[in-house]
């Protein structure tokens, strides 16, 4: 379970650029959800989503991941906790370029110290459920956007993380393939019992999500 | 973190060949050149202690610092015989020094004139070698005299021709003998060729009165590294008024010469260094500020800023690793065949003879200590190189870092 208690974050504090981005947010996300966080742009959905996954700091207010109050963590701690149990899914797929896919799906669960036969398993499991699975050998300059971008989904849920944050993972594909990811997102989320939070202002994305929280300015206008 | 590193050279290939290049290259030139500038030091040294100086003088103390006749050896039967026992000795003979005025029909010349025994200097100088005209002494000489080619010029003489010397005897009586020029030497040290003559040390003896005297006595060693021990060796079984210098003593101003000619060296090839460390850390900087999002990447999905320390100091690591140690090995067969196979140019010796060169070769040294030693320095480089990078990459949180362009 993930929890937000009054958190605000502001960026260019104390100038005449002050911008507050998160703007006194307290909500409760459940394990297994497969929530989206909406709003217009500059509504704060990624500040909000790398303030919960421990990517940025916040100025005030508590987050807590299951029993983790991660407002309270150091850098190294925030770095092991994002290691342990959170996937990330970026906007432009960012995966790791001197890396194949299997080598990328399986990154994780490696720095981990997973064993290599249970990470070949894994990468195995994921590739077919996300149908990548005869594209492992590939480098990701050699993948659509869209076989970047499921690459990129089977590297954060590989090890099986608590939560998964997906910002704008539809933003550089077309229809055909948000759906085709999103469906996938959904299977994974049912097969795994994954909680999958997205930042996403994509409307097949909001569509197909269980549960919508709204942004506005940076305070949630509807949950 | 090795496989990713490797992966990551790989990866980047135009950076990584780039990179690797220019330590090689750095590493070749170092080493080449530190063999080169050894090697004519070297050369240079040797030279000078073989033409006359030799590696070790035993004198009455005092004699160096203020050379007269109050400070010669005298009891020299009984030290030639101590020096017969000591190991590491190859070769040894006495010499008795005199300032004398040399006179031909033209012109009078003051010199020196050093009685030799020619059988043992041939031994430990190149006066022999250095004949260039008539012949060298030989023990049955009586009034020959063997004589510098410059001296010769100088008093406007040639082989046979007489020559009046005119000098004091070791109790400071009237010295005066008619000699023969029968042969004339060139060392390629001019002031020492200007200024020399040499007569068998037999008849010299009887002129100046100085049968078991000698200014001193030169020794030549199996290995001039171990001069000092061997120095010591002498020193030990010599009686407490004899002093043993060896050639760092000897030779000072020449020893100095070179440490100078070594400073310099170094700092040509400081600055040179500082080229080469800005280059390497510009490319290094370049390196990274391309991956700066790459790198941001991997805090975010969780590694720890430490482990992208370590992740690019491993590549820095096995890049220099690999090209000091590919330019250490070119570097060091360079050397070696140029140690072999010196390089010749021509008309080197009659340019350098003051430096006591006195050979076309351009000398080498392969040393494998040195060599190594100037390996550790290009490698030492890489790494202080890549430190600013990665200090410019840790300043980045995450976020900003993924957003980077």
């Amino acid at each position: 379970m993930v929890r937000l208690e009054h958190v605000h974050k502001y960026f260019n504090r104390d100038t005449q650029r002050e911008v507050h981005a998160l703007d006194d947010i307290s909500l409760v996300i459940e394990d297994g959800e497969f929530t989206v966080i909406t709003g217009t742009s500059g509504c704060g959905k990624t500040t909000l989503l790398n303030a919960i996954g421990a990517l940025d700091s916040v100025d005030s207010g508590r987050i807590t991941i299951g029993e983790t109050e991660i407002t309270q963590l150091d850098e190294r701690e925030r770095a092991a906790l994002r290691l342990q149990d959170i996937g990330f899914v970026f906007q432009a797929y960012n995966l790791i370029p001197v890396l194949n896919v299997a080598e990328n799906i399986g990154f994780i669960m490696r720095l981990q110290g997973y064993h290599h036969e249970a990470i070949e398993k894994r990468i195995r499991e994921v590739a077919a459920i996300l149908e990548i699975d005869h594209r492992l050998s590939a480098m990701p300059n050699e993948l659509s956007g869209g076989q970047q971008q499921r690459v990129a989904v089977a590297r954060a849920v590989a090890a099986k993380p608590g939560l998964v944050l997906a910002d704008e993972p539809t933003a550089n594909l077309d229809s055909k393939n948000s759906q085709r990811l999103m469906q996938m997102m959904k299977n994974l989320n049912e097969i795994e019992k994954t909680t999958i939070l997205f930042a996403s202002h994509d409307d097949y994305v909001v569509e197909m999500s269980r549960r919508q929280i709204i942004l506005s300015d940076g305070h949630v206008e509807k949950m | 973190m090795f496989s990713l590193a490797l992966k990551n050279l790989l990866f980047y290939k135009g950076r990584t060949l780039t990179t690797f290049l220019l330590s090689l290259c750095s590493t070749v030139l170092f080493v080449v050149y530190v063999a080169f500038m050894d090697g004519s030091h070297e050369s240079m040294l040797k030279n000078s202690l073989s033409i006359y100086t030799g590696a070790i003088q035993v004198m009455q103390e005092g004699h160096h610092e203020n050379p007269s006749y109050d400070t010669l050896l005298e009891d020299l039967p009984s030290v030639m015989q101590t020096l017969k026992n000591i190991e590491g000795i190859r070769a040894y003979t006495p010499r008795l020094e005199s300032f004398a005025l040399l006179s031909s029909e033209e012109d009078s010349v003051g010199a020196m004139v050093t009685g030799i025994v020619p059988e043992s200097e041939a031994l430990v100088s190149r006066l022999k070698e250095a004949l260039v005209k008539g012949r060298y002494l030989d023990s049955e000489d009586s009034n020959g005299l063997y004589m510098g080619e410059e001296l010769a010029k100088r008093l406007g003489v040639d082989l046979g021709d007489e020559i009046a010397l005119v000098g004091s005897a070791t109790d400071y009586s009237f010295a005066a003998e008619r000699f023969q020029i029968i042969g004339l030497f060139r060392t390629g040290l001019f002031e020492f060729d200007a200024s020399s003559a040499f007569v068998n040390k037999a008849y010299f003896d009887a002129l100046m009165l100085s049968e078991t005297m000698a200014s001193s006595i030169v020794v030549t060693v199996d290995d001039l590294e171990k001069a000092e021990t061997v120095a010591g060796e002498i020193a030990g079984q010599m009686p407490s008024r004899v002093e043993v210098l060896t050639w760092k003593k000897l030779m000072a101003s020449m020893v100095q010469a070179m440490e100078v000619d070594s400073l310099f060296g170094y700092i040509s090839m400081g600055l040179f260094f500082i080229v080469v460390f800005f280059v390497i850390m510009i490319f290094g900087f370049i390196n990274i500020s391309g991956r700066i999002r790459e790198l941001g990447l991997l805090r975010a999905l969780g590694v720890h800023s430490y482990e992208i320390l370590k992740l690019l100091l491993l590549e820095s690591a096995i890049l220099a690793f690999a090209s000091v140690l590919a330019g250490t090995l070119i570097g060091a067969y360079l050397a070696y065949f140029y140690e072999v196979n010196p390089i010749i140019i021509k008309g080197m010796a009659e340019t350098y003879k003051a430096y006591g060169i006195i050979s076309d070769e351009v000398p080498t040294r392969f040393d494998l200590f040195t060599i190594a030693w100037n390996a550790m320095v290009v490698l030492l480089l890489n790494f202080l190189a890549i430190l600013y990078p990665v200090y410019y990459i840790r300043q980045f949180t995450p976020t900003e870092a993924m957003r980077h362009v």
